[in-house]
């Protein structure tokens, strides 16, 4: 029987999130990415007054998404779909038209002044390649991130999605992404 | 706020495209509108539109280069023909339209005036002597197939900022009508005011001003709808109008766009044009008054496309 292809996907446990920012340091360290911008980043929210203040902290990124806004709109091809689910941009193909960042409903996407191109995250394919963790899954230390592939019904993640209620950010965009937060 | 990544150098390729697209077109039909062995006003504004077309394109298509992260990858571009991406259709749309308005630019030089453009050529280029052809005749035959690239020219900047779902200012069809139609006004607009500088165009300024009103009409009443639809939209897209019903842009709409841009000379023309039709009163053709009506009219397409780049950038869904 032919092996079942991946999906990958991540959900997030954004209650266990203590804003310590090591996600974003870490994807720096093992990305090149320089300090002024970030693959992930902190969604800050605080309700309230004081003293019943209420801080919550959700991290996101690019939301690898089943029908990808920036990929239907590049123009080069340079921005394509994996069939294990992962966005990418091939460097070399990239222009530097932008056209993608617009076109993200997330604005995930980010330009690299310095080589011209947009960048995003990629779920550290490299990483995946040699059998290991995104950078951001293997550092956070509340272990708010599971990453794994939809397609095996073992996986802690497709445990944690049949198990628990989610959500999905901004689903009327019609991207399907696979980010899912935990509610 | 959004991060502006489309700056001035898109929005002059947008309004500079849309221009040459209207030129085209406007001179197109003029083509059409005269027999061919009778002298007729109407080649004033075939040959004019003709002649200036190809050269604004050329220049947004150089901004558009020199916009790009590498722009010396942009050869990129025609590597690839994805139907799905709008810039990568548009790329190839523009590569077409400027060399149907290149040899019709060429169709429309007279004998003298091709025979001193290759008389100027450098030693090296002498061999460039070889083509100096008459293709006069090709005049028609160019004007009828470049009519549709150039309205697909003039869709195409619009259906460019359409077709992003995420920015809900400019997720609508309406926004390539208008595109269009303000690009065919403001082409209207630079033959006015270029044939404003000639000696008594009156037939071809009644021709352009009965044109222009019909494009800035169908600009305004695409305006309108939407206004209208958007406030009965979606909360995301109400909200995308507040950047021109009480933020940002509104002055800028309302005032320089819609009311300078648009109405001024919209009225204006109407005033020139409607005793002429109506009550067959003789036209009193002004020069300054033209000239300003024009300048009005580019001004007006210059500030929607900037008011629309900017404002959809800012625009997101919640």
């Amino acid at each position: 029987m032919a092996a079942r292809p991946k999906r990958y996907a991540m959900v997030v446990d954004s209650k266990k999130c203590i804003n310590c920012k090591a996600c974003v340091v870490a994807c720096r360290a093992e990305n090149s990415v320089p300090l002024a911008y970030s693959r992930p980043w902190m969604n800050e929210e605080t309700r309230g007054v004081w003293p019943k203040l209420m801080a919550a902290f959700a991290p996101e990124q690019c939301h690898q998404c089943d029908h990808p806004a920036c990929v239907r709109v590049c123009p080069t091809g340079a921005s394509h779909h994996r069939p294990d689910g992962i966005v990418v941009v091939n460097e070399a193909e990239c222009v530097g038209c932008r056209y993608c960042m617009i076109a993200c409903p997330y604005d995930a996407r980010f330009f690299r002044e310095d080589k011209g191109v947009v960048e995003k995250c990629d779920f550290c394919v490299h990483r995946l390649e040699r059998g290991q963790l995104p950078a951001c899954v293997e550092t956070c230390p509340s272990k708010v991130r599971v990453f794994g592939d939809l397609n095996d019904p073992k996986s802690k993640l497709a445990e944690l999605l049949s198990d628990r209620q989610y959500r999905v950010k901004k689903p009327e965009a019609g991207t399907g992404p696979q980010i899912y937060y935990l509610i | 706020m959004k991060i502006i990544e489309w700056g001035v150098l898109i929005v002059n390729y947008l309004f500079l495209g849309g221009l040459s697209a209207g030129l085209f077109f406007v001179s197109a039909i003029a083509t059409f509108l005269y027999k061919l062995d009778e002298p007729s006003p109407y080649t004033r504004i075939a040959r004019l539109g003709a002649l200036m077309a190809p050269w604004p394109v050329m220049i947004g298509c150089l901004l558009l280069i020199f916009d790009l992260g590498r722009w010396y990858h942009f050869y990129k571009l025609f590597l690839h023909l994805r139907l799905v991406s709008p810039m990568s259709i548009g790329s190839w749309l523009l590569v077409l339209f400027n060399l149907v308005a290149l040899v019709n630019c060429y169709a429309w030089l007279t004998e003298r005036q091709r025979n001193d453009l290759f008389a100027k050529l450098p030693r090296r280029l002498a061999f460039l002597g070889k083509f100096n052809y008459d293709i006069d005749h090709w005049r028609r035959r160019l004007a009828f197939a470049g009519m549709p690239i150039s309205v697909g020219v003039g869709i195409y900047t619009g259906v460019l900022l359409g077709a992003v779902q995420s920015r809900p200012f400019w997720n609508t069809n309406l926004v390539a009508q208008l595109f269009l139609f303000s690009a065919l006004s403001t082409g209207c607009a630079a033959l006015i005011l270029g044939l404003a500088g000639r000696e008594q165009p009156v037939q071809e300024m009644k021709l352009l001003y009965g044109f222009d009103i019909c494009f800035m009409v169908l600009e305004f009443f695409i305006v309108l709808p939407y206004l209208i639809h958007g406030q009965l939209s979606v909360q995301a897209v109400q909200d995308s109008l507040k950047l021109i019903l009480g933020g940002p842009f509104t002055i800028l709409f309302w005032v320089f766009f819609l009311g300078l841009g648009l109405l001024t000379p919209l009225v204006i023309e109407l005033r020139e044009l409607v005793p002429v039709v109506v009550s067959n009163r003789e036209f009193h053709y002004n020069r300054i008054l033209a000239a300003t009506t024009a300048l009005l009219i580019l001004g007006g397409g210059f500030l929607l496309r900037y008011i629309f780049v900017y404002a959809g950038q800012m625009s997101a869904m919640q």
